[in-house]
């Protein structure tokens, strides 16, 4: 009840942002989704772009966070004002923050409950105006409320899985092989749910990774991986080897310290050792 | 008990964790490898406690950073 409270007004936006798409500038309703889709994203672009620029920073300097972090252990305050000096040397912006990419994920939901109620929300306007609701289909293959059983809404699914596996295979390129195999599985497992949607909302997500995909390749080419040359030089004292060790891969520290311990987990499991 | 934690990050990776892309979040590792190395260190409970922790600490008044489980 209260999700839906939060939802409502969200949903009417949407709503009304549809219907504009279609009525004003004249879109199917089909492309109308699409259009949504890249301009909430192409709205996102400047903010993403900032976040993903900090954190490939934040990545690479993870160790020498990670040692500030242990040698002023016991003195926050010194602590933050290191790791604050640390940021600005660096050009670590910190201070933003992930939640307006996260504000996608009510509108999604938003536009979930839209198109499953999209005769109820948005025909009845046209019904009273005695207007036709124009056209539901997408490139003449699927209505876009009917759900991806229907007709060639199996294509959508297959069109959705691949984008899902791709998008999937090009997040899991810093994973370890278990997470990752895992990750590139997991689409096929989602099929089933998948079947009961709208082709609309189908229609949506497979935007949405599209655009994912595409801003996850762009970013990385134009964001060239620094390797740390410095660094090499400077190999004296035994604690910067560690560092430096531990900086090649920015993301191998994590990584190894990740997985295995998953697998002792599934072992004890099986094994039924231990609860 | 921890593999309903490691699922349920899962499900959301496959779900709503695609419109969050790669390397937006101000702490690494992201929030769900953070919750996934907690359920495999701590356990379901205690996982989720220091994982449910971590999405708190992620907002405006935070400073990010390096942060493993």
């Amino acid at each position: 009840m209260i999700l839906a409270g939060v939802l409502t007004p969200l949903e009417d936006l949407l709503t009304w942002a549809l219907t504009n798409l279609h009525d004003t500038v004249g879109l199917p309703w089909a492309w109308s989704i699409v259009a949504l889709v890249v301009i909430v994203r192409m709205l996102l672009v400047p903010l993403t772009v900032r976040q993903i620029h900090s954190m490939q920073n934040l990545q690479a300097h993870a160790p020498e966070m990670k040692a500030l972090q242990t040698k002023y252990k016991h003195d926050r305050q010194r602590m933050n004002q290191e790791l604050m000096a640390f940021y600005k040397e660096n050009q670590i912006n910190p201070a933003a923050s992930c939640l307006p990419i996260v504000a996608q994920i009510p509108v999604f939901i938003g536009l979930f409950f839209v198109l499953r109620g999209f005769e109820g929300e948005i025909f009845p306007k046209y019904q009273r105006a005695g207007e036709s609701v124009g056209d539901l289909e997408w490139l003449n293959l699927v209505n876009i409320i009917d759900n991806t059983k229907v007709g060639w809404g199996p294509l959508l699914v297959v069109m959705y899985a691949i984008s899902q596996l791709t998008s999937s295979y090009l997040m899991s390129t810093t994973m370890q092989p278990a997470q990752r195999a895992l990750m590139l599985i997991l689409p096929i497992a989602f099929i089933p749910f998948v079947l009961n949607f709208p082709a609309g909302l189908m229609l949506y997500w497979l935007t949405t990774n599209l655009w994912t995909t595409g801003q996850g390749l762009i970013t990385r080419k134009l964001t060239p991986k620094k390797a740390p040359p410095p660094k090499k030089s400077s190999r004296t004292p035994p604690k910067n080897e560690v560092a430096q060790r531990a900086d090649k891969p920015a993301e191998a520290k994590p990584a190894p310290a990740g997985p295995p311990r998953v697998k002792k987990v599934k072992r004890k499991k099986k094994g039924g050792a231990r609860r | 008990m921890r593999f309903v934690g490691i699922a349920l990050v899962h499900a959301w990776r496959q779900t709503f964790g695609r419109l969050t892309p790669e390397g937006t979040c101000k702490y690494h590792p992201s929030c769900s490898q953070y919750a996934l190395d907690a359920f495999a260190k701590h356990g379901l409970v205690k996982g989720s406690a220091k994982a449910g922790w971590r999405l708190l600490r992620c907002n405006p008044w935070s400073h990010g950073g390096v942060d493993y489980a």
